[in-house]
């Protein structure tokens, strides 16, 4: 049964698939005319690597178009045209919005956006806010420092879009947007995972409001994988006593990812965007459910600085399963199970940082925080694990270890040096978490 | 839901044609210009949702 009440365009998200491949190969064929005709940068990538955008007749094709990777991006910036350099497609003064990546992984990166590129982030946005139910009546609270990360800005233009009340709790602290929610009866708001526990635990222990108390219905979270993590979204949800969903985008692609009210999983939208999976060792694009590989992605629609096969380095699978919405849009098995350059070797084992995660948020008893470290004690890596154990299970301590010994070791093949902390005293986190040390290379 | 989508589409480009024009007509008027210019990044969110998908 389709759910068309959930969709924002029933016409495209119920495209029968072939028709959106069709859809999808001609929009790729405009993108790579577009960005070869304007931009330098593509222009001499694509010509020295033997093509030109009438080349393009089959998905097949589109495999040997070159990759872009955001370090190429970055050695291209930071000249003429200024500071965006010669992937910039139209003339500097339709550039009307700047921002720019964290810089999480290095230098950040700059992004230029037409009003066009800036209407284009809000429409995709809408797509997802829509299919969780964001409806006008909705009075939506956004904590989250308004400045030159995209962040949420385009969630914000997606609900004003949508009709909802947009309050941005922008220059507060946490305690501020609290009592604003509280104040002004918000139904949803939009963060980070790590702050959205962390909000509820400011709630709690600073300003004795019992989050739920807010009559918060819906949360949707970003920036990090903790949404699509089935212990973390559990916590969320209880915390909060509302729906979470999961998104996902990026400054440098749009909004390309999210989940709908079913919470099946993330969809991709696939009007907007071409994800390809691509197999880390061999190259080879994965087209069934169940292997994962590495994202490859475009963004059909984006001018300025287009994102044409872009290594987003992201880990996915496709689902097997459809959603019960009955969108045309595949889903991605457990969302973005990790990346690429997070995957890393301790004691000869690839590691993925958000499998550490799911086993420490699936632990009722623990609290929510906690830090890994790894560091190398002469030839041999070492892993230790800090946690907080909630004060009122000081006494099933004993269980509550061997439990997350055993899950530690059966999520990642690996023994850790379990340390317990007092509840609080790990580091908290405001926006993304950094949880995850690894000090071999520093020594 | 049936829609009609090659009558949205054409509509959609009558809507684009009309604020070019108006745009053309605003030569140096800049409150009409930059609107318009706001006009078709949205006509354009239109065309991206209806107009890309006739003929498929």
């Amino acid at each position: 049964m389709i759910k068309t009440n959930l969709f924002w365009n029933p016409v495209i998200q119920t495209l029968p698939r072939e028709k959106m491949q069709e859809l999808q190969l001609r929009k790729f064929q405009k993108i790579l005319k577009w960005a070869y005709d304007n931009s330098k940068f593509h222009h001499s990538m694509y010509k020295n690597a033997g093509i030109e955008p009438g080349d393009i007749k089959t998905f097949q094709d589109i495999k040997e178009v070159p990759k872009v990777e955001k370090s190429m991006m970055r050695s291209i910036q930071a000249k003429d045209p200024y500071p965006y350099g010669d992937m910039l497609c139209v003339p500097l003064d339709q550039v009307t919005t700047y921002r720019q990546t964290s810089g999480t992984t290095g230098q950040p990166v700059y992004q230029p956006d037409t009003w066009q590129d800036w209407e284009w982030w809000a429409e995709s946005w809408a797509y997802w806010l829509y299919s969780q139910e964001y409806r006008k009546n909705d009075r939506v609270f956004m904590p989250f420092g308004y400045n030159v990360f995209v962040a949420f800005w385009a969630a914000h233009y997606a609900a004003e879009k949508i009709g909802c009340e947009v309050i941005p709790g922008g220059v507060m602290n946490t305690e501020q947007r609290l009592l604003k929610m509280q104040e002004l009866h918000t139904s949803a708001f939009l963060a980070t995972p790590t702050y959205v526990l962390g909000m509820a635990d400011t709630a709690r222990n600073n300003l004795g409001i019992d989050p739920r108390d807010l009559n918060i219905k819906r949360i949707t979270v970003a920036g990090e994988p903790g949404g699509s993590i089935p212990g973390t979204r559990k916590r969320m949800e209880e915390a909060w006593d509302a729906k979470v969903f999961d998104h996902v985008g990026a400054t440098e692609i749009g909004a390309w990812g999210g989940e709908c009210a079913f919470q099946s999983g993330l969809h991709v939208n696939e009007a907007f965007f071409l994800v390809e999976i691509e197999d880390v060792d061999t190259g080879e694009i994965i087209n069934e459910a169940g292997r994962k590989g590495k994202m490859v992605i475009t963004a059909l629609d984006r001018i300025a600085q287009p994102c044409i096969r872009f290594d987003a380095k992201d880990i996915i699978e496709w689902n097997k399963e459809q959603c019960e919405c009955g969108s045309s849009f595949r889903l991605l098995k457990g969302g973005v199970q990790g990346r690429a350059d997070d995957i890393t070797k301790v004691k000869g084992v690839l590691l993925s940082p958000t499998s550490i995660e799911e086993v420490v948020r699936s632990i009722p008893e623990l609290m929510d925080e906690y830090e890994v470290t790894v560091t190398k004690r002469g030839d041999i890596d070492d892993i230790s694990i800090k946690v907080e154990l909630n004060p009122e299970q000081e006494s099933n301590k004993e269980a509550v270890h061997q439990k997350l010994t055993y899950q530690l070791r059966l999520k990642t093949n690996l023994n850790f040096n379990i340390k317990y902390c007092a509840a609080g005293s790990l580091p908290r986190w405001d926006v993304k978490a950094r949880r995850f040390k690894d000090l071999r290379k520093k020594e | 839901m049936d829609y009609d989508i090659s009558d949205m589409a054409k509509r959609i480009s009558l809507l684009k044609k009309e604020a070019l024009e108006l745009k053309e007509k605003a030569e140096s008027i800049p409150a009409v210009e930059c609107n318009i210019d706001r006009i078709l990044a949205s006509i354009k969110m239109l065309e991206i949702n209806i107009s890309d998908i006739v003929g498929l």
